[in-house]
């Protein structure tokens, strides 16, 4: 529809007005009686109503019920954040039987009442809410971009994130396929052995979702196989995919566990590199993550061959499973053990050093308190010589069953010590006296911050989490990362295991520091996100993207230059009054809805939907007349 | 400088309780308990815990201020039986006493 007409049809509206108490939180600082009274007499509003909670059923039944008796054709709700109710309010207007696009959201709590208050409260209210309406009154009815969707998913990373999530879809009938780096399934937990809180055995676990994974008739797994160019939109991505030789060649025809490493899908493994195409109509980055590895020096890391790290502990006793009294590592009998926790996580500004591309682990790792002390308490069951101290900063115990752990670490004889952040303990060479080969130096706050020395024959550094490297597909797909490196999601509570990119999910520890609970839920959530996605056969997109006025456009070029998002707009030939021209069109999948190409047109030729010139014109209109009325006052 | 020393657990098993270690340093029993020092007995749990018997001998007096109420015993959430300890530890140091 052209600008004029809409114009014309402006008076032609009829906007319902509802502005919401928010129980107080609202209207303990604006008055919102005053606000509907002045939006009553706004031209074009037909009505103006208030209520204690808008969203509730009874206050979006107000809105239902004008709109059916055809009091209103133009909603308006003042409320909280567009963010928090948008979707209900259009929700609600659908199933009252209209278009749910022919809504305004004015929000006079976070943007209000939340920072200003009295008279001046009231007045920017009545003028935000006076300017939605002005709005309003100009929308029209929408219909939103159906795109077709292949169905198929491809998982990136095969650890128990990916794992579970491609299992996941694949039972809901949905083909997958499975990418991973590395030669094997399982990532990380392949490399544990009992895992906390329930002491399950983490190769039995890896064993049983990689079997449910290599038998499953509806996903195909890569290995030693990397995402490495993608193109395309929700629905219809399209991934190059490139596997490598495997540096072993593996030729078993059934797949086998190798301990420590993983699955190894049945060979025989290809002989050349190759590369292919997918198309698949969504993806779920469940790239996971490394160990912190300790810098030479760090608690005597790399100084001496008995500061070794969690995950290598873990290792050396499961490879070592003897009973006897003492814990005995490479053939040395461990009489004393000193864990050190924190080790690359919560790091402090000032404190400690950073990394050579000047980077901090601020985060906590989560995950290595509970496994320390899950560590700790087995080598006290079955090793009961050997004493274990734990040097922390603080026990984050948080889970189900794991602060029984923190418990049980006592009850079987554990030692703690607790430390400042700025007073590290020190790891260094014990004296010949001393009877031990290391001990280590910590001001123990426990013991009201006085000097302790613990004997050591073995230091164990609880080495924290990082994400591992994935800038290539941050890259390619656009991805958020956050100041931690970890993927970042939408909405860290209401959406979160999505990317902003449509049809792009995340899952697991690519994203936070999880345990093997937390990422099973992770990638069910994305993979149930990913299968009803691809359930019709189609997406609905929301139809903000841009328009083409195709009698006001000359084809000068401007907006398709200045587009973000290649692809999304292109000038094409078409017929114009028997003539041939070129003239721009919007790919409205790939339109981002971003505006860019709406400041560059010289002809006022191209709007986005639902965000068009002349509606923020009114808008503003709305916001000046205010003022102007408030001058003549004066 | 206190070096840690794991074995005084076992030799003040014959003395006392060897419920020490279940203790969690929270401060509850040093809270409750109607001494006014201020970590009491608290203090003497944790120098149980490192094995800093020294620590315990030069303040065995302080041991005798006890009054056995048995408040700390009953509020310690890790039950660790503080009361329990400081009888022990007086144990610990008549025997201590006597061989000297
Ligand atoms: C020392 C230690 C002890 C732990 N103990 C416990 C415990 O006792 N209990 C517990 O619940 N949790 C524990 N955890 C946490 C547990 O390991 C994790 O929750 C879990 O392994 C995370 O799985 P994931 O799939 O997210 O990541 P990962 O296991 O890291 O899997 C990611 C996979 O993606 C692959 N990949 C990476 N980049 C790419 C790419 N670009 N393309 C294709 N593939 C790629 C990797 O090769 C890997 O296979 C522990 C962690 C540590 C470090
Ligand atoms: S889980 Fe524990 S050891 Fe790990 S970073 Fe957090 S507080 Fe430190
Ligand atoms: S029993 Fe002794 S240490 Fe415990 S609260 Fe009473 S006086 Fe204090
Ligand atoms: S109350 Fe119990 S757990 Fe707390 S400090 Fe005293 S002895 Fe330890």
């Amino acid at each position: 529809m052209t600008q004029a007409k809409e114009k014309e049809k402006q008076h032609a509206t009829k906007v319902g007005v509802y502005i919401c108490h928010c129980g107080g939180n609202i209207s303990d600082h604006v008055d919102v009686e005053a606000v509907r009274r002045r939006l009553e007499k706004v031209p074009g509003v037909a009505v103006a109503r208030t209520n204690m909670f808008m969203c509730s059923d009874p206050g979006q039944e107000l809105i239902a019920e004008d709109l059916k008796n055809g009091v209103v054709d133009r909603v308006v709700v003042a409320s909280c954040a567009p963010s928090l109710h948008e979707t209900t309010f259009r929700n609600a207007i659908r199933r009252a039987g209209a278009n749910p696009y022919i809504y305004e959201h004015a929000n006079i709590r976070e943007q209000v009442s939340w920072v200003h208050h009295g008279a001046a409260a009231t007045e920017k209210a009545a003028t935000l809410v006076e300017a939605a309406a002005a709005k309003a009154g100009l929308l029209r009815p929408l219909t939103p971009i159906r795109v077709t969707a292949a169905r198929h998913a491809t998982v990136i990373g095969g650890g128990v994130a990916g794992l579970s999530a491609a299992r996941d879809l694949a039972d809901r009938g949905i083909p997958v396929t499975l990418v991973e780096k590395s030669p094997c399934l399982g990532g990380q937990l392949a490399r544990l052995d009992r895992i906390a809180p329930t002491g399950e055995r983490a190769p039995e676990l890896v064993r049983a979702l990689a079997d449910a994974v290599l038998n499953h008739p509806h996903i195909t797994v890569f290995t030693d196989a990397q995402v490495i160019a993608t193109d395309g939109y929700i629905g219809n991505f399209k991934l190059t995919v490139r596997q490598e030789v495997a540096s072993e060649a593996f030729t078993g025809t059934e797949a086998c566990y190798i301990p420590f490493s993983g699955m190894r899908p049945a060979g025989p493994s290809p002989s050349e590199p190759r590369e292919f195409n997918l198309e698949t109509g969504a993806i779920v980055v469940a790239t996971g993550f490394r160990s912190y590895e300790p810098r030479q020096g760090e608690y005597g890391f790399g100084d001496f061959a008995s500061v070794i790290t969690l995950p290598t502990l873990i290792r050396k006793m499961a490879e070592q499973d003897t009973e006897g009294s003492f814990l005995e590592i490479d053939g040395r009998r461990i009489r004393s053990v000193a864990m050190i926790h924190c080790v690359g996580s919560r790091q402090i500004p000032g404190i400690h050093p950073e990394d050579a591309s000047g980077r901090l682990n601020e985060y906590c790792s989560r995950t290595c308190c509970t496994a320390t002390l899950n560590a700790a308490c087995r080598i006290r069951e079955t090793h009961p010589g050997t004493r274990v101290y734990e040097l922390y900063r603080d026990i984050r115990t948080y889970g189900r069953g794991q602060e029984e752990l923190y418990e049980q670490a006592a009850r079987d004889g554990v030692v703690f010590l607790r430390f400042e952040p700025d007073q590290a303990p020190e790891v260094v060479r014990a004296d010949p006296t001393d009877g031990y080969p290391l001990k280590i130096r910590v001001t123990d706050t426990l013991t009201f911050s006085e000097n302790l020395e613990v004997p050591a024959d073995l230091v164990v550094l609880s080495t924290g989490m990082e994400p591992n490297d994935v800038s290539d597909l941050v890259e390619m797909m656009k991805l958020p990362v956050g100041v931690d490196r970890f993927l970042l999601e939408v909405h860290p509570k209401l959406r979160p295991v999505e990317m902003p990119v449509g049809g792009i999910f995340v899952a697991g520890t690519c994203q936070a520091p999880f345990d093997v609970g937390e990422t099973c839920n992770a990638a069910g959530a994305a993979a149930v996100k990913a299968a009803s996605l691809l359930a019709e056969g189609h997406v609905e997109l929301d139809p903000f993207v841009a328009e083409v006025d195709a009698e006001r456009c000359k084809g000068s070029g401007a907006c398709v230059e200045a587009c973000l998002n290649p692809g999304a707009l292109a000038l094409v030939e078409m017929q114009i009054g028997g003539q041939t021209v070129r003239r721009a069109q919007v790919t409205p999948a790939l339109c981002l809805g971003c505006g860019a190409c709406v400041a560059v047109c010289p002809e006022n030729a191209i709007d986005v939907c639902g965000m068009t010139l002349s509606q923020y014109e009114a808008m503003v209109d709305a916001i000046v007349a205010d003022q102007v009325a408030a001058d003549a006052l004066r | 400088m206190t070096m840690l020393n794991p074995d005084f657990a076992e030799e003040l098993k014959q003395f006392s309780e060897d419920s020490a270690l279940a203790c969690f340093n929270c401060g509850t029993c040093a809270a409750i308990c109607p001494l006014i020092d201020s970590h009491f007995p608290r203090s003497m749990i944790r120098y149980v815990q490192i094995g800093a018997k020294e620590r315990i001998l030069e303040a065995a007096t302080e041991l005798w201020k006890c009054l056995h109420c048995g408040l700390c015993t009953q509020t310690c959430p890790r039950e660790a039986n503080p009361g329990e300890i400081i009888l022990g530890l007086k144990r610990l140091v008549l025997d201590h006493w006597r061989k000297s």
